[in-house]
């Protein structure tokens, strides 16, 4: 699905200053040196306030369509007109061609052909593909980080028997594996015993998305772990009495926090980019709501006569994904120079 | 440089991921259907749904019956021709029309004789028995227009192991029927592919779409994979049924038929366009139509039908049981907006008879649309629950359909949730009593015969609710309306009085809004540049007649 992220080479230090007793120099932290780094890489940090406008432009659809486009984004407007330069222009006409897009509030991306405001939609549905990557993401972090620290730390049968269920999630191509989940719990919904989730649910491409991608995440985090585990700080908080779980907690999790940052980072682009995937092929988010995906899907039947429909919703995943990946390439290099992460599948 | 490259690599890479998820969807039109055929007699067919069966007895979709009319022959059939002439119903594997008793209770065919079925295997009478009983036992949405036949219900309700109606004689192929009561359509209804006989090595009661019976027909089906494809070949013995003086039953044009399904309308006119594909079942998307129309006049044309598009609503359950929610629907619908979702195909009308069919008298209960008169109604009503799932296919315009119903809906003030499911699952699922939420959704109907007891029985008619396969979709059920429809029945059409009856009957159910109807479809004729556009036509009951397919 995504691209692999090529190894990054090793960025300079911050050079100490010449000339100054060493008694003298203020003491940096390893956060304030990241924040240099970072800093110093305007290509990252460009992509990063690209990637905060996106979320800022999703975040102000309500604003749109209330203010500018006086619509909603599922609302159906097939036989209405527009004023267009003094005339009143159908939305669709008659023979089911909806309007283009134009220089004006109302319909500035065009319709479709149920006539809904496309900009209206583009905005929504940003907002659905944003929040089910964001929280797919975290769900991906939070599993893979407490199976990791399991694996790593405990190792034997407790690594043996999680290494293999990620195994087998991992023999599985990820948008199979979507598409197969999302097809069966879209008609029956999921049931969890405590509460059961619909099938149209927007939890039920982020369940899918944030379960399917936690090996690709658990498995080097149980790496760092495995090799953190035999260094002597680890020995010596063995050595003071302290627990198992403290252990990890405060000695163990701190030391692989810039790991979980940057893949969390570059999580949310994948999320994103295999929600698009299952939404166009009917597996992931459900009509009538709009996300990125969907709006290829409906897009895409009429590729030949209004192009737009499919190339605004991609060009905005392309854009999205792209300012992510480079931002989180940016933060990889400044959080942890010596870092091989990679994140393949 | 580094970074710039990996920004370059990371977009390339990115953007090929996102158009890669466009390229690997919905377009099944690939080289390996055999696109453009592999000899002067191949022809490729492409369907947006795949049939629902491919068995005689269960299928009962517009794709299922345009591909099994001319793979497996009724005792009666109806005639190759376009127009209204199609419609007229004459011998099939029957020597000559039925002879019809003074009471109009008995119906006397003989079959003809030393006829085969594709695999070899003599046809003969008693599997004319074996195919109505197994509309019976394998729960076929056919079943119901067979129910006049005496002991037909008992053998239905397991209290008998044949159904004693029906008498066969295979030395001589007498077949007699007798009917619990005249019946003014039996005619038409053994014309139907659901009363094809079929021999007995077919299941009785389950669907053999995998395995489908041998034909009887110009063409036997050799291969299929539901629901992604299926092929036709030229029935070797057809040369039987012709010898034997079937001179109705027309005789294939082409070698082979291979039918593929493909999710993407667009696609598909791509491939008529460039000739990889010969024949679309499905029209042009609306945005593909009117260029269609004007490049390609001298291979396209529309095409009448005779349908009603409608939205069922089940009279059963709240909120559609109460009569004010389905009259509100009814006022909100605007049949104009749905006219626009087909390209401008889709004749405005909301009543249940379509144009065309005997007994229609236009009519409009509820003029609008009435967005304030529906709230109103709402209001009044009240209803108690208002968490409704709003059903329909996932065909582009049929889901543009459904997300525009699901609009209006949401307007009334419920809360509506739309469910996309496939084409090809579609009727069975709402059409089986025991899928949970089945509360309002798309419907279509087109005729099944020329006559209007097909708008009724199957789709209103209490006894056509059924545990599955049913058509009954709104599970309208209204005695008095059923008493009429059952008296009407033994009636002839053409007896004084009876149209007008229809008419009325007509009336009666959008008085009770079983349905919220909003119009009749037009349809087209789409075919490659080598196929001999002047032959092909297109039947009023059965769709394309495959047996029109003719290579220039």
């Amino acid at each position: 699905m995504a691209a692999p992220f090529g190894e990054v080479e090793v960025a300079d230090e911050p050079p100490l200053p010449t000339g100054v007793p060493l008694a003298t120099v203020q003491g940096r932290s390893p956060w304030y040196l990241a924040g240099l780094r970072l800093r110093r890489n305007k290509v990252s940090l460009g992509f990063g306030v690209l990637f905060i406008a996106i979320v800022l432009l999703c975040l102000a659809a309500p604003l749109w369509a209330d203010h500018v486009a006086h619509t909603t984004p599922d609302a159906n407007h097939i036989t209405d007109t527009i004023d267009v330069g003094g005339q009143q222009v159908d939305i669709v006409s008659p023979d089911g061609t909806p309007i283009g897009p134009g220089l004006r509030g109302q319909y500035l991306l065009g319709a479709d052909q149920n006539g809904r405001d496309v900009m209206v939609r583009l905005l929504y549905g940003g907002r659905t593909s944003l929040f089910i990557g964001v929280v797919s993401a975290a769900i991906t972090t939070i599993v893979a980080v407490v199976v990791g620290l399991l694996c790593g730390y405990y190792r034997g049968w407790i690594d043996a028997i999680l290494s293999r269920v990620m195994d087998v999630v991992w023999a599985f191509p990820v948008l199979l594996l979507g598409i197969a989940l999302g097809t069966a719990l879209a008609v029956g919904g999921l049931s969890l015993g405590f509460t059961t989730i619909a099938g149209d649910s927007v939890w039920i491409p982020i369940l899918i998305i944030g379960l399917v991608y936690v090996p690709y995440m658990a498995r080097p985090i149980r790496g760092e772990i495995l090799a953190l585990r035999e260094k002597e700080f680890v020995e010596a908080a063995v050595a003071q009495g302290k627990g198992s779980l403290r252990i990890m907690i405060t000695e163990l999790l701190p030391n692989v926090v810039s790991t979980i940052i940057v893949f969390f980072t570059l999580n949310i682009a994948n999320d994103m980019l295999l929600e698009s995937a299952l939404s166009f092929l009917g597996a992931g988010v459900r009509p009538p709501s709009a996300s990125w995906g969907t709006m290829i899907a409906d897009g895409y039947q009429t590729i030949y006569t209004a192009p737009h429909l499919t190339i605004i919703p991609g060009l905005m995943i392309v854009l999205t994904v792209l300012s992510l990946n480079v931002f989180g390439d940016g933060l990889r290099d400044a959080l942890d120079p010596r870092a091989k992460i990679r994140l393949e599948h | 440089m580094t970074k710039m490259r990996k920004a370059v690599t990371a977009t390339v890479v990115a953007a090929l991921t996102t158009f890669g998820v466009a390229a690997c969807g919905g377009d099944t039109g690939d080289s390996s259907s055999g696109a453009g055929g592999t000899g002067t007699g191949d022809v490729n067919v492409t369907m947006t749904s795949f049939p629902d069966y491919v068995d005689p007895q269960l299928s009962y979709t517009v794709e299922g019956w345009e591909t099994l009319y001319n793979v497996y022959t009724p005792l009666l059939t109806y005639k190759h021709a376009k127009g209204e002439d199609g419609t007229t119903v004459v011998p099939g594997l029957a020597e000559a029309m039925p002879q019809v008793s003074p009471d109009g209770k008995t119906y006397k065919l003989k079959l003809r004789s030393n006829m085969k079925y594709s695999d070899g295997t003599p046809i003969k009478a008693s599997d004319f028995t074996y195919a109505i009983q197994r509309l019976f036992k394998a729960n076929s949405g056919g079943s119901v227009f067979y129910e006049t036949i005496v002991g037909a219900k008992d053998y239905a309700g397991g209290t008998a192991n044949t159904i004693s109606g029906i008498v066969t004689d295979d030395a001589t192929g007498d077949i007699t029927i007798n009917l619990t009561e005249p019946n003014g359509t039996f005619d038409s209804i053994l014309g139907l592919t659901f009363a094809a006989p079929v021999p007995p090595t077919t299941p009785l009661d389950k669907d053999a779409t995998n395995n489908p019976p041998p034909a009887s027909g110009p063409f036997m089906i050799s291969n299929v994979q539901a629901p992604q494809t299926m092929t036709l070949e030229r029935n070797p013995n057809f040369k039987s049924v012709k010898d034997a003086g079937a001179t109705e039953v027309a005789d294939a044009g082409v070698d082979k038929i291979t039918i593929t399904q493909n999710k993407s309308n667009t696609a598909q006119v791509t491939d008529i366009e460039q000739n990889r594909v010969d024949y679309m079942s499905d029209p042009p998307d609306a945005d593909r139509l009117a260029e269609v129309k004007s490049r390609f006049a001298d291979r396209f044309r529309m095409e009448e039908s005779i349908n009603t598009y409608y939205f069922w609503m089940n009279n059963e359950k709240a909120p559609f049981n109460d009569l004010r929610v389905r009259q509100a629907v009814n006022y909100a619908i605007d049949p104009e907006a749905l006219n626009r979702v087909f390209g401008g195909r889709l004749h405005a009308s909301q009543q249940i008879l379509p144009p065309g069919m005997p007994g229609y008298q236009e009519f409009k209960l509820y003029p609008g649309p009435d967005l304030n008169k529906a709230k109103q109604l709402i209001a009044e009503a009240n209803p108690a629950d208002k968490d409704i799932t709003v059903w329909t296919d996932d065909e582009p315009d049929r889901k543009r359909i459904g997300e525009y119903y699901h609009d209006v809906l949401s307007q009334l003030g419920f809360n509506a949730t739309l469910k996309v499911i496939s084409g090809d699952v579609y009727w069975a699922t709402i059409g089986n009593q025991s899928t949970p939420d089945l509360d309002t959704g798309f419907g279509d109907w087109f005729q099944d015969f020329p006559h209007p007891d097909d708008f009724f029985r199957p789709l209103l008619n209490g006894a056509s609710i059924l545990p599955t396969n049913g058509n009954n979709y709104s599970r309208a059920r209204f005695p008095e309306l059923d008493a009429k429809m059952n008296e009407l029945r033994t009636k002839q059409l053409e007896d004084p009085g009876v149209k007008d009856q229809y008419a009325a009957l007509d009336k009666a159910y959008m008085e009770q809004a079983a349905w919220a109807p909003y119009g009749n479809e037009q349809y087209t004729t789409f075919l490659s540049e080598r196929m001999d556009f002047d032959k092909s036509y297109r039947h009023l009951l059965f769709s394309q007649d495959f047996s029109s397919f003719a290579i220039k």
